[in-house]
This record gives C-alpha cells, sequence and structure tokens, in this order.
C-alpha cells in the first residue's frame, strides 16, 4: 500500500487537533473503506489519523428518557449483537447484520461508517428512519445534527476540517416502534446494497400513529417519508411517492428505472410487512 | 512512520515494528514469513486473508497492522500441534472440502471464529456466516459437509 504516516491520538482533543491540517490529513477507524481508497490509488493522504484506539470510544446506552447512544468506534457487529439496540432498535440490529461479511463488521465502525459518507450502505437509511443525530467533535468544540443533515451526498457529510463524529444517538421513542429492513443487492448476498428500505410503524397503544419509509443507498442522500395518523390503504401511494421523489444514482447495480420499479416495490413490501406486525 | 507494538501471534508474544500503512497481513506474510494467510482480493471481499484478532475473524487485508497492538492474533498455522490437525482443518480433509486449497486457510479460520461464537450453528446460521468466504472452485457443498460433521459430534 502507498505510503502514509498513521497518527495516533489517545484522547478526542488531540485527535481533533491532528485532523486539523489540511486536506491531506484524514481520520481511519475500521479502515474498511478508507484502506481501498488508498490501496487503488483514489486518495493520496500524507497523514491519517487513527481513531482506534481512542479510550472508551465503543459504548453502547441508553439513558433513563429512552434515547440510545451509540459511541463513534462501537464495531458494526458491536451494534448488531448489542442487547440496548436488539431490544429497543432491532431494525437497526437486522440492517447492522446486513453490511458485508462478519470480517468487516469486525472492523468497520459505525462513526466511520457515518462519516465516510458513503451512499450505498445499510446503517445511514435505518437511522434517518428512526431520526438519529450525530455528535460531531472538533477544535471548536462540540455540536448535534440530525443525521438526515450531516449526510450531504456521496462522500460528502457536514463535518468542518478538524472534526469527527463522536457518537451516534436514536431519540426516544414515544409509544412503539414496528419496524421492517428490506436490502437487495444484485450481486451476492454480502454484496453493497442496490435499496435498502426502511418502514416504520409507530403505535400509541394500539393506534398507528405515524408511518415512516426510508430509501437508502439509491439515491446520494436517503430519502425519508412520513404520514401521520396512517391507514393501511394509504401505504402503496407512500412506496408510490418515494419512488417518484427519489433521484436515483444508476450504476452497475442497476438503472436508474429499474431502482425506482424498487423503490416501488420494495417500499410496498416493507410497509405491508411492517403495518401486518403492527396491527395484526 | 513505524511504530514499536506488542502483540501475541499464534501464542506467541511478539514485539513487532510495523509501518504505518503496513496492514496486518502484511506483517504476517512478509515479517514473520506465515505464508498460510493468503491475499486474494485485498479489498475484505473474498475471505483467503481472513484470521482471527481475539477470536473473531477479520480481513486481515484491511486491518492496519497498527491495531494489532495487545491483540491475540491466530492464523491458519496456529492450528495443528506436534502433527496433530485441528479437528476443523480434519474434517475438511476428510470431506475434501477444496480443491486447489488458495482459500481454504481463511475458509478454516472463519469456521473456527464461527464455532467460537456459536457452537452449534444451524446450515442457515453456517451459509450466514460464511457467506464472505469465496471459493472459486465451488467446493461449497463439502465445506457444509465438513461443518456439518463438527456441529453433529457430541460435544
Amino acid at each position: 500500500m502507498r505510503n502514509f504516516d498513521l497518527l495516533e491520538p489517545k484522547t478526542v482533543t488531540e485527535a481533533c487537533r491532528m485532523l486539523d491540517d489540511g486536506e491531506d490529513v484524514r481520520p481511519v477507524s475500521g479502515g474498511t473503506a478508507l484502506l481501498i481508497l488508498v490501496k487503488q490509488g483514489l486518495l493520496r493522504p500524507r497523514t491519517l489519523v487513527n481513531l482506534k484506539k481512542l479510550e472508551g470510544a465503543n459504548a453502547i446506552t441508553r439513558d433513563e428518557a429512552g434515547a440510545v447512544r451509540i459511541e463513534a468506534m462501537a464495531t458494526i457487529h458491536q451494534v448488531e449483537t448489542s442487547p440496548v439496540v436488539r431490544e429497543h432498535l432491532p431494525v437497526l440490529a437486522a440492517a447492522c447484520h446486513q453490511v458485508a461479511n462478519i470480517r468487516i463488521r469486525h472492523l468497520a465502525t459505525i462513526g466511520g461508517n457515518l462519516a465516510h459518507g458513503d451512499h450505498q450502505s445499510d446503517p445511514p437509511g435505518v437511522l434517518v428512519a428512526l431520526d438519529a443525530e450525530v455528535e460531531l467533535s472538533g477544535t471548536r468544540g462540540t455540536r448535534a445534527m440530525k443525521l438526515a443533515d450531516f449526510l450531504l451526498g456521496t462522500y460528502e457529510t457536514a463535518l468542518e476540517p478538524g472534526e469527527m463524529v463522536t457518537a451516534v444517538t436514536v431519540p426516544p421513542v414515544r409509544g412503539r416502534l414496528v419496524s421492517d429492513y428490506l436490502k437487495f443487492t444484485t450481486g451476492s448476498s454480502e454484496e453493497r446494497p442496490c435499496a435498502g428500505i426502511t418502514a416504520l410503524v409507530r403505535l400509541e397503544g394500539d393506534r398507528p400513529v405515524e408511518a415512516r419509509l426510508a430509501v437508502g443507498a439509491v439515491a446520494a442522500r436517503p430519502l425519508l417519508l412520513c404520514e401521520t395518523d396512517p391507514t393501511e390503504g394509504a401505504l402503496p401511494r407512500m412506496a408510490e411517492r418515494a419512488s417518484e421523489e427519489i433521484d436515483p444514482i444508476p450504476d452497475l447495480r442497476g438503472s436508474a428505472e429499474y431502482k425506482r420499479h424498487l423503490v416501488r416495490v420494495l417500499g410496498r413490501r416493507a410497509l405491508a410487512a411492517a403495518w401486518k406486525e403492527a396491527c395484526p | 512512520m513505524r511504530h514499536l507494538i506488542t502483540a501475541t501471534v499464534n501464542g506467541r508474544e511478539r514485539e513487532l515494528s510495523v509501518k504505518s500503512s503496513q496492514t496486518l497481513l502484511d506483517v504476517l506474510r512478509d515479517d514473520l514469513r506465515l505464508k498460510g494467510t493468503h491475499e486474494g482480493c485485498s479489498v475484505g471481499v473474498c475471505g483467503s486473508c481472513t484470521v482471527l484478532v481475539d477470536g473473531k475473524p477479520v480481513s486481515s487485508c484491511l486491518m492496519l497492522a497498527s491495531n494489532a497492538e495487545g491483540r491475540d492474533v491466530l492464523t491458519i498455522e496456529s492450528l495443528a500441534r506436534d502433527g496433530n490437525l485441528d479437528p476443523v482443518q480434519q474434517a475438511f480433509l476428510d470431506r475434501q472440502a477444496f480443491q486447489c486449497g488458495f482459500c481454504t486457510p481463511g475458509m478454516i479460520m472463519a469456521v473456527k471464529g464461527l464455532l467460537n461464537e456459536n457452537p452449534k450453528p444451524d446450515e442457515a446460521e453456517v451459509r450466514d456466516y460464511l457467506s464472505g468466504n469465496i471459493c472459486r472452485c465451488g467446493t461449497y457443498v463439502e465445506v457444509m459437509a465438513a461443518i456439518e460433521d463438527l456441529t453433529a459430534k457430541p460435544q
């Protein structure tokens, strides 16, 4: 692999200072995305800042109000197997389980996944559906923003120089969430998603009060549609709307037209599955 | 830039001086001359470079060597003891679960990882876990048979 220097901070403050040093300094955590770009010569960093050795940066916790906080260096495998995530955000566990393969999930981190800004991935769409926020730490302090606002496009995020993702949080859910994640690949099962569809139905008591449909991996950013007081009859129309509003990126996984079709069909299926479980 | 790290490799504690840009795979093959771990695709897809780090399978081609600091690394060379094959190796041999053999070390280490995590996996769990280990000769049926032999045996 092309040479670079690896700096190894122990604290976030130290890491941010190291990162605030120009264009050819990049953070690296699991390395499963970034090192491929370096190997292929698409990225030629002079210096990488290794975030993997930051202390205590991979905890997954739930506070009294019910917000789930995942520290950025938690691996995808830690997210998928976390008892907190499995109990309270099963759709996130299910989507993380479908990322790449077991070896990558043991290396790749959730913070790295989001900061990388690759649209062809499972977690971003699901987390947008769950209304997640990212916590960003930098040389000028810490701020939080909606993940939906953080993801600007393919390999583009709201990160400023000298800033890193330190956590992702999912706010408390009012009532109960029933959810379904459908991943569709056009290659082998562990391929990147051609489409990743999240459907959520939120119940208060037995009454469905909100339906959400998030489309990941199809366009440069996840698309989120919400409907309050949904009825079963309105769900196909929601999938239809998603397929009209999405701006698919055509690639070797399918043409724009094909992906639009997928969004309509899979959106309908995912919503129907969530609805069936929510209102049996 | 170089980094001095201490890691346990195949049960032996090693002090290693690794380059910033070296992967764990580079160190295993080029510095420690452990040639059983193979480089296939080099991008984490094929599974030929699978090793266990703290008992869990990783793609050594995408893990920076420096991150092996303080970790327990096991490669295919750790399995046979005093001329006796590991049960997973023996099962692969009994079932002829390979043809050219290039993917086999990675495949076997992935099976070790699977059985560490789940000693009694069902067929669906095995398929799911091993879906990222590619065999271009297509010996999957024999690999599944070898694993079935292993998991069917009373523990």
